[in-house]
């Protein structure tokens, strides 16, 4: 009865000669966390980017909840809900940490565009954003300045301004690069939980097998911009091709 | 305590300003009012300077817009001073809205290059429409009649009275620009500075967050050029050359770019040593440079942004909400 959450129609892309993604059709279904592995220059980012609006397709069709978004802008796929984090951090680095998750949950809102009145007083928004902060964990740094976080926690803000522009679906660009175990296991935990708590689903882009293997209720394994495997990790970890091109490479290496 | 101290310094500025109306001389009264006109000018212009993070190198249009706006309507149809600011800064606004349009869609060095482009466009329009403009002429016996509200006029022929006119205009400047920097829509212009890839990731249209700025700075270069006009009682094409775009530049640099005051103190600095200057030299320009030179080489973030340093107070207010929070 219901259109797949999102729904990719003989995708393609090419750089030159080079093709990133070929043909690809893939849909993806509320709630189930899925991950998208494969080997560098797999094609994984180009895949990110076109479902996101950062890069024009050169063919095919990309629909998120029945509607075609192929052409649409970055910030229309947004409010329709459809948002991602990126790889490197990707935050406002001299606003507030109050103040870098503030800005989405204000286009939620639609209080953007208010000119004259303070933004200290919108109440509803300056709760929202302290629940945000308090999922992601960085309530107590609130008044901090973006920049002046760690690592770790600047990639927990990415994500906390991700999720503040309430996205039904969220890809997360190698949520966990650079981090410490510690901030690792904190993070995971969250996504877990965010997850379960059923109001987004989440797509995890990642290298680190650990990770794909510890959350994932399904993989998608993407090599030369096709996709050569795609089932529950249990699967993905038996088929052959997989292990040839991927598993196999990282034993070699 | 820092409150107390900002509210002290706002009482003795505007009782200095109000004093200079009442006693001071006709010369410091006129250079005075250059330097609210040239404040409007750039607190308007570091909207988008400072906030947005946007160079223009046109705003000098809108500035002309202004001042064309008011001047035709005052010769052409009538000299009420209130509907000619009214249509100079409409004028501006919807000069700025065409000209943003193209422009916001690139930024940095394109966006710069691309308003020069505008500007300069402009100004030869206004050199070659000679029956409309006046061409090098410019537009000659603005008249400032009184301003009438229905049941009272005010005369602002006299110089002293203009002046509270332009003051009023100032702080109205003044007390816009405040609240629109610390609104949610001033906030998402901070935003588009500091990431505009993000911005548009949060759901918003960073080109239409940029055109509004570009309008909004437009229509206060707009209203500095048609008190301009009105403090002159003339224009020229000049008022639109890019050199004079610069000023807003300038003086918000020498201000500081990322405070709120920056802008009004730069201009201050920026007609009160060009007045000095010019009394020993003829080439201001040279030693104005080497004062410019010393500031921005050895005061980061300008006068203001300098001194709030100097007196300790934490970097991130002086920058991140513009020190008047």
């Amino acid at each position: 009865m219901n259109a797949p959450l999102l729904e990719i129609r003989k995708l393609s892309k090419a750089f030159g000669r080079v093709i990133t993604a070929n043909n690809i059709d893939l849909s993806l279904e509320e709630g189930v966390l899925t991950s998208i592995i494969g080997p560098n220059g797999a094609g994984k980012s180009t895949l990110i980017n076109m479902l996101s609006g950062s890069l024009p397709v050169d063919s095919g069709q990309i629909l998120f909840q029945g509607v075609d978004i192929t052409r649409l802008p970055i910030y229309h796929r947004v409010r329709m809900g459809l948002c991602r984090s990126f790889q490197v951090v990707n935050v406002f680095p001299d606003l507030t940490v109050f103040d870098n998750v503030q800005i989405p949950v204000l286009a939620v809102h639609r209080r953007a565009r208010r000119l004259f009145r303070p933004v200290m007083r919108e109440i509803d928004v300056r709760k929202e954003v302290g629940r945000v902060l308090e999922r992601v964990g960085l309530a107590a740094e609130a008044q901090t300045v973006a920049s002046a976080l760690s690592h770790g926690d600047q990639r927990l803000l990415e994500v906390g301004i991700a999720l503040a522009a309430r996205p039904r679906l969220l890809f997360l660009d190698e949520p966990t690069a650079g981090m410490n175990p510690v901030e690792r296991a904190k993070i995971l935990q969250n996504i877990k939980g965010l997850s379960a708590e059923g109001k987004t689903t989440f797509v995890i882009v990642e290298h680190d097998m650990d990770v794909v293997f510890s959350l994932s209720e399904r993989v998608i394994v993407l090599h030369h911009g096709e996709v050569i495997g795609d089932g529950t990790t249990q699967e993905i970890q038996n088929n052959p091709r997989v292990r040839e091109v991927y598993l196999g490479e990282e034993v070699a290496a | 305590m820092n409150r107390a101290w900002t509210y002290i310094a706002i009482a003795i500025v505007l009782a200095g300003l109000v004093a200079i109306g009442l006693f001071a001389g006709r010369f410091v009264v006129y250079l005075s009012m250059r330097v609210l006109i040239l404040s409007i000018f750039a607190l308007g212009y570091n909207l988008l300077l400072g906030r947005t993070g946007l160079l223009s190198f046109g705003h000098a249009a809108f500035y002309a817009g202004g001042a064309y706006g008011l001047g035709l309507l005052s010769i052409h149809v009538t000299t009420n001073p209130l509907l000619g600011i009214i249509a100079g800064v409409a004028l501006a606004c919807i000069m700025a809205l065409i000209i943003g349009f193209f422009c916001v869609r690139h930024t940095e060095i394109y966006f710069a290059m691309l308003t020069l482009a505008f500007g300069m466009m402009v100004f030869s329009l206004i050199w070659n429409l000679r029956d409309v403009t006046g061409g090098d002429d410019g537009l000659v016996g603005i008249a400032r009649a009184p301003i009438s509200l229905g049941i009272a006029t005010i005369p602002i022929s006299k110089t002293s009275h203009y002046y509270f006119f332009v003051l009023f205009c100032f702080l109205l400047t003044v007390v816009l620009v405040y609240l629109i920097r610390r609104s949610p829509f001033g906030l998402i212009l901070s935003g588009i500075r500091e990431n505009d890839r993000r911005v548009e990731f949060a759901g918003l249209s960073v080109k239409n967050y940029r055109l509004a700025a570009f309008a909004i700075s437009g229509s206060f270069a707009g209203l500095a050029g048609a008190l301009g006009a009105l403090l002159e009682s003339y224009t020229n094409p000049f008022s639109a050359h890019w050199s004079h775009s610069a000023e807003p530049i300038l003086v918000s640099l020498i201000g500081g770019i990322q405070t709120f005051a920056g802008p009004i103190v730069g201009s201050v600095i920026f007609i009160g040593l060009r007045e000095v200057i010019e009394r020993f030299t003829q080439n201001w320009m040279l030693w104005f440079g080497l004062i410019l030179l010393a500031i921005i080489m050895g005061l980061r973030g300008g006068v203001v942004g300098g001194v709030a340093q100097l007196f300790g107070r934490e970097r991130g207010e002086a920058s991140a909400s513009g020190g008047a929070r």
